[in-house]
């Protein structure tokens, strides 16, 4: 049994970890080294990440509109496009679009009116990117059924797509590395109700379980709260998987030398597992976490999806693609499916950036 | 990289399945002259006298027959299992001649001991039915008597207007059922676990096979009375098959494959049917006005909202007049009818639909749709703003309350949802809750724990079997139901109304008490009308003699598929 080597990024950041120079200083040059000896992947999924949880952090600034706001003349209103405007008219505004009309309200047929401008405004009324008026709405990436800017909601929403995932891993993996590790080091009966316990943990058929803890969610509660249920449904039934493997490795980590010395001078079992196995770990537990969010976004999406999530008028981007869930909407009105694509994209950079990060962490790597 | 190319290769097989067409096999259903429909849900029974809902109504609808039966078109009775009546007493006595020759599919002939039966087994204080409540007059039951094997006779304590109406109910086998009525065991007959060949029947068809969660299939009763102009048999069609598909996408996409004949569209889907009527070979009909009501209801029963001395602030606001007029000229039906219906729908103002044309009160004045007006209304009332936002009673307590509609109806949501909208803007604070429709109707009936409920009803053509809901005693009385005696002035005019309404026999002379009753309904707002939608139903081209209106099929016997 050899030791898990401790896990490390770019020496630069262990020095910064220690103090040793101005930490900003260190982190910023470790970050770019970081950033160059990333692949292309990785990269992307970062910029993608950031701007995603900038949506989540600055909703009001960058959404255009009122999330909640309908335009009751403007449902199913196709994306509007922005038009770069000719220099005379820069005082208007560098960008304008045309206000559509709903010229059949049966088919829902819009046409541009070409004879009006709509100037949109950087830093307007308090929004990053707006029109003049909140009466002439230009919708980028089109409006739903009741006349709301899909991409003010698609922005909202990512308070709850976005976060849940993080909040949800913190919750699941504190919750696993202490029970997991608590269980190696301690071993014998105790270890073995524990993991027993996990076995059932992992045992029930875990997209029913959800469903069915989501369907007893009291239907009068505020967003927040259920957004809460939620995250705590799932990293219930999320914990038990992860548990599983931390005690293997800490079950590993109580023979390894360095934990045998650090008994032999006495270390209280506290000490042992806060000072050398829960450390030894930590850098699995960051590459699962990461390959483990999409898992929480996913849930999320299926439960709202489903109508037993996050409710209306609230959103979040399962709650939004619900709309899709119609063969009609997709084929008349395509726009519906772009929070399926901001899913998608989510979810497939937390994957790409596990993956770098668990390249990146494997000891087989290290030179 | 190599996981990027995995990535674009998945998109392009992706891309590739969904170009794929299915080409299907034409159908069987003309060669074979069964006609294809769906519906939502499974019966609960098909006890004809114990229906309740309108999934065991579309089940065994067709299974068994009246004396009288009310035509479509005109609205007036027709003979049925009776062939021809005669008025005597003033009025107060019916004499029903049966029709001969009827014979049960077991092979019994129909006599008048079987609709002897029938009325007994409705009164029977032991069979709970709702076909009860529209038979008694002021209470009392009609005395019923037969002469003859074909002649039944009923006595009346007063002329009564509906009552051609009233006896609309099924007739039920006595040699079948006699037994089960007498060991009490009725509640449990014919239930859906029933093999369909013990339904002895009469009706034009006969259930031949019940697959729950599946399919409903019938076949063509040979035995049936009816015979066309030139006594060729009737019904046409040699079977029919009512799929079972809860989704209602489903449902369309059934239709558009051939896999069904007859579809009811929602709006959204009326201009893309119309569209392709040609490629599909489909008739998209314009049917009709709603017949029922939508409406927006507040609860205004004391049982929930008074306790000993203490009452509940919604208790006050439910009942305040001018609280309630603020909210009708708050509902943007013009937006509801945009949103939600396509354009295909029109502004409910009384809640009996116009296409009732005998009862139908025209006369009365639209709420419209003028937050500044109903914040002015709420402000003269008293209803002041106590911060920006929000908005209190003359006590000071913020107006909140709970809004509630059945679960899994996307229109219903929508509604909701610009309704709590423009409140919000008026200050009030509403919270939308759906429930399914069982803890609904259970919140409706006995627990009374709702504030404000979206709910529709469906419309009656013979305004007193709405009963249930106009009376202050009746169960569907829903913003107070069950009253042991009315609890308002307008609700005690109501309920005198009714009974006025039924003593006269002209239908001309009749109308203007029912108009009356819309008018107070209108006036005191316990329910808020929202939209009626226009109907439509699409229907393959093959299919002749199909006359679908608002109230039923007119001559369902005569439809059938043409000859290829």
């Amino acid at each position: 049994m050899s030791a898990l080597p401790r896990p490390s990024l770019t020496p630069a950041f262990e020095s910064a970890r220690r103090g040793d120079r101005s930490r900003v200083g260190q982190l910023a040059s470790a970050a770019r080294r970081e950033w160059r000896v990333a692949p292309f992947t990785a990269r992307v999924s970062v910029l993608c990440l950031l701007i995603f949880y900038l949506f989540a952090a600055a909703s009001p600034l960058i959404a255009p509109y009122d999330p909640t706001h309908q335009y009751r003349n403007l449902p199913d209103c196709p994306p509007m496009r922005p038009h770069l405007s000719a220099p005379a008219d820069w005082p208007h505004g560098m960008l304008f679009a045309y206000p559509m009309k709903m010229d059949d309200a049966l088919a829902r047929h819009f046409v541009e009116d070409r004879s009006r401008k709509i100037w949109l405004r950087f830093f307007h009324r308090g929004h990053f990117l707006t029109t003049e008026s909140p009466d002439d709405p230009c919708f980028i990436l089109g409006s739903e059924g009741l006349g709301r800017d899909l991409f003010s909601r698609i922005v909202y929403g990512a308070r709850v797509s976005m976060c849940i995932g993080l909040v949800g891993v913190l919750i699941s993996f504190s919750l696993g590395i202490s029970v997991g590790a608590f269980s190696g080091l301690v071993g014998g009966r105790i270890d073995n109700l524990i993991m027993r316990w996990c076995e059932i943990e992992m045992s029930l058929p875990s997209f029913y379980f959800l469903l069915a803890l989501a369907a007893v969610i009291p239907s009068g509660m505020s967003t927040v709260a259920t957004f809460f249920m939620i995250v705590a449904i799932m990293s219930f039934i999320g914990w038990a998987g992860f548990a599983r493997v931390i005690r293997g490795m800490a079950a590993s980590l109580r023979s390894a030398p360095y934990v045998e010395a650090a008994r032999a001078l006495g270390g209280s079992r506290t000490r042992l597992l806060m000072r050398h196995v829960i450390p030894a770990v930590l850098g699995f537990a960051a590459v699962n976490a990461s390959l483990s969010i999409p898992g929480y976004i996913l849930g999320e999406s299926a439960l709202s999806l489903l109508g037993l999530g996050i409710q209306e008028p609230a959103s979040s981007w399962g709650n939004l693609l619900a709309q899709a869930m119609d063969p009609q909407n997709i084929e008349h009105y395509p726009w519906v499916l772009i929070p399926g694509v901001f899913i998608s994209v989510a979810v497939m950079a937390f994957n790409f950036l596990g993956d770098h990060l668990r390249d990146r962490l494997d000891p087989a790597n290290f030179n | 990289m190599i996981r990027i190319r995995a990535v674009l290769f998945a998109l392009a097989a992706l891309l590739l399945a969904a170009g794929c067409r299915v080409n299907r096999p034409p159908n069987d259903h003309a060669a074979t002259q069964t006609l294809y429909d769906s519906m939502s849900s499974d019966p609960g029974t098909f006890n004809p006298l114990l229906v309740t809902d309108s999934a065991s109504n579309a089940a065994i609808g067709d299974l068994f027959e009246s004396l009288v039966r009310i035509n479509p078109q005109t609205l007036l009775p027709e003979p049925g299992l009776a062939a021809s009546w005669a008025l005597g007493d003033g009025g107060k006595t019916i004499t029903f001649h049966l029709r001969h020759g009827v014979v049960w599919s077991d092979g019994v002939p129909f006599t008048s001991r079987d609709v002897i039966f029938t009325m007994r087994t409705i009164y029977d204080p032991k069979v709970p039915n709702s076909t009860v409540s529209s038979m008694l007059i002021d209470g009392q039951p009609i005395a019923f008597a037969a002469p003859d094997d074909y002649t039944v006779v009923m006595r009346l304590p007063r002329p009564f207007a509906p009552l051609f109406y009233s006896v609309g109910f099924p007739i039920i086998p006595a040699h079948i059922l006699e037994p089960d009525v007498a060991s009490g065991a009725f509640i449990h007959t014919w239930g859906i676990d029933t093999p369909p060949g013990k339904l002895i029947a009469d009706g034009a068809y006969l259930m031949t096979r019940y697959v729950p969660a599946q399919q409903l299939a019938y076949r063509r009763n040979p035995a049936y009375w009816m015979r066309d102009g030139s006594g060729g048999e009737l019904p046409r069609l040699r079977g029919q098959v009512r799929l079972i598909v809860p989704d209602q996408n489903a449902q369309y996409l059934r239709f558009m494959v051939g896999i069904t004949d007859v579809y009811s569209p929602r709006p959204e889907e009326v201009n893309g049917l119309r569209e392709n009527a040609a490629r599909l070979h489909i008739t998209v009909k314009d049917v009709g006005i709603d017949t029922g009501s939508l409406f927006f209801v507040f609860n205004r029963n004391p049982r929930h909202y008074v306790a000993g001395t203490v009452t509940n602030p919604k208790y006050k606001w439910f009942t305040d007049p001018n609280f309630m007029r603020a909210l009708a000229h708050s509902i943007d039906k013009q937006g509801i009818i945009n949103l939600c219906f396509r354009g295909l729908a029109v502004p409910a103002i009384s809640d009996t639909s116009p296409e009732n044309k005998i009862f139908y009160n025209p006369n009365l004045t639209p709420y419209d749709y003028d937050l500044n007006r109903a914040a002015r209304i709420l402000d003269e009332a008293g209803y002041r703003m106590l911060r920006p936002g929000v908005r209190g009673d003359p006590d000071g307590h913020p107006l909140i309350f709970s809004l509630t509609t059945n679960t899994g109806v996307p229109v219903r949501d929508q509604m909701c949802a610009i309704f709590k909208q423009d409140l919000a803007t008026l200050g009030i604070q509403v919270n939308y809750r759906p429930l399914e429709f069982i803890s609904l109707v259970k919140a409706l009936e006995s627990s009374f724990d709702w504030d404000c409920v979206l709910i529709g009803f469906g419309g009656t053509i013979e305004p007193n079997d709405a009963s249930n809901f106009l009376r202050s005693s009746g169960n569907l009385h829903v913003w107070n139901p069950s009253q042991s005696k009315p609890a308002t002035p307008w609700e005690a005019e109501i309920d005198s109304l009714m009974d006025q309404g039924t003593t006269v026999m002209d239908e001309r002379q009749r109308a203007p008490f029912y108009w009356r009753i819309q008018q107070i309904l209108h006036d005191e707002l316990p329910i808020i009308e929202t939209v009626r939608q226009a109907e439509y139903i699409a229907y393959r081209n093959t299919i002749v003699g199909y006359n679908p209106t608002v109230w039923g099929l007119y001559k369902p016997e005569w439809m059938e598929f043409r000859a290829q």
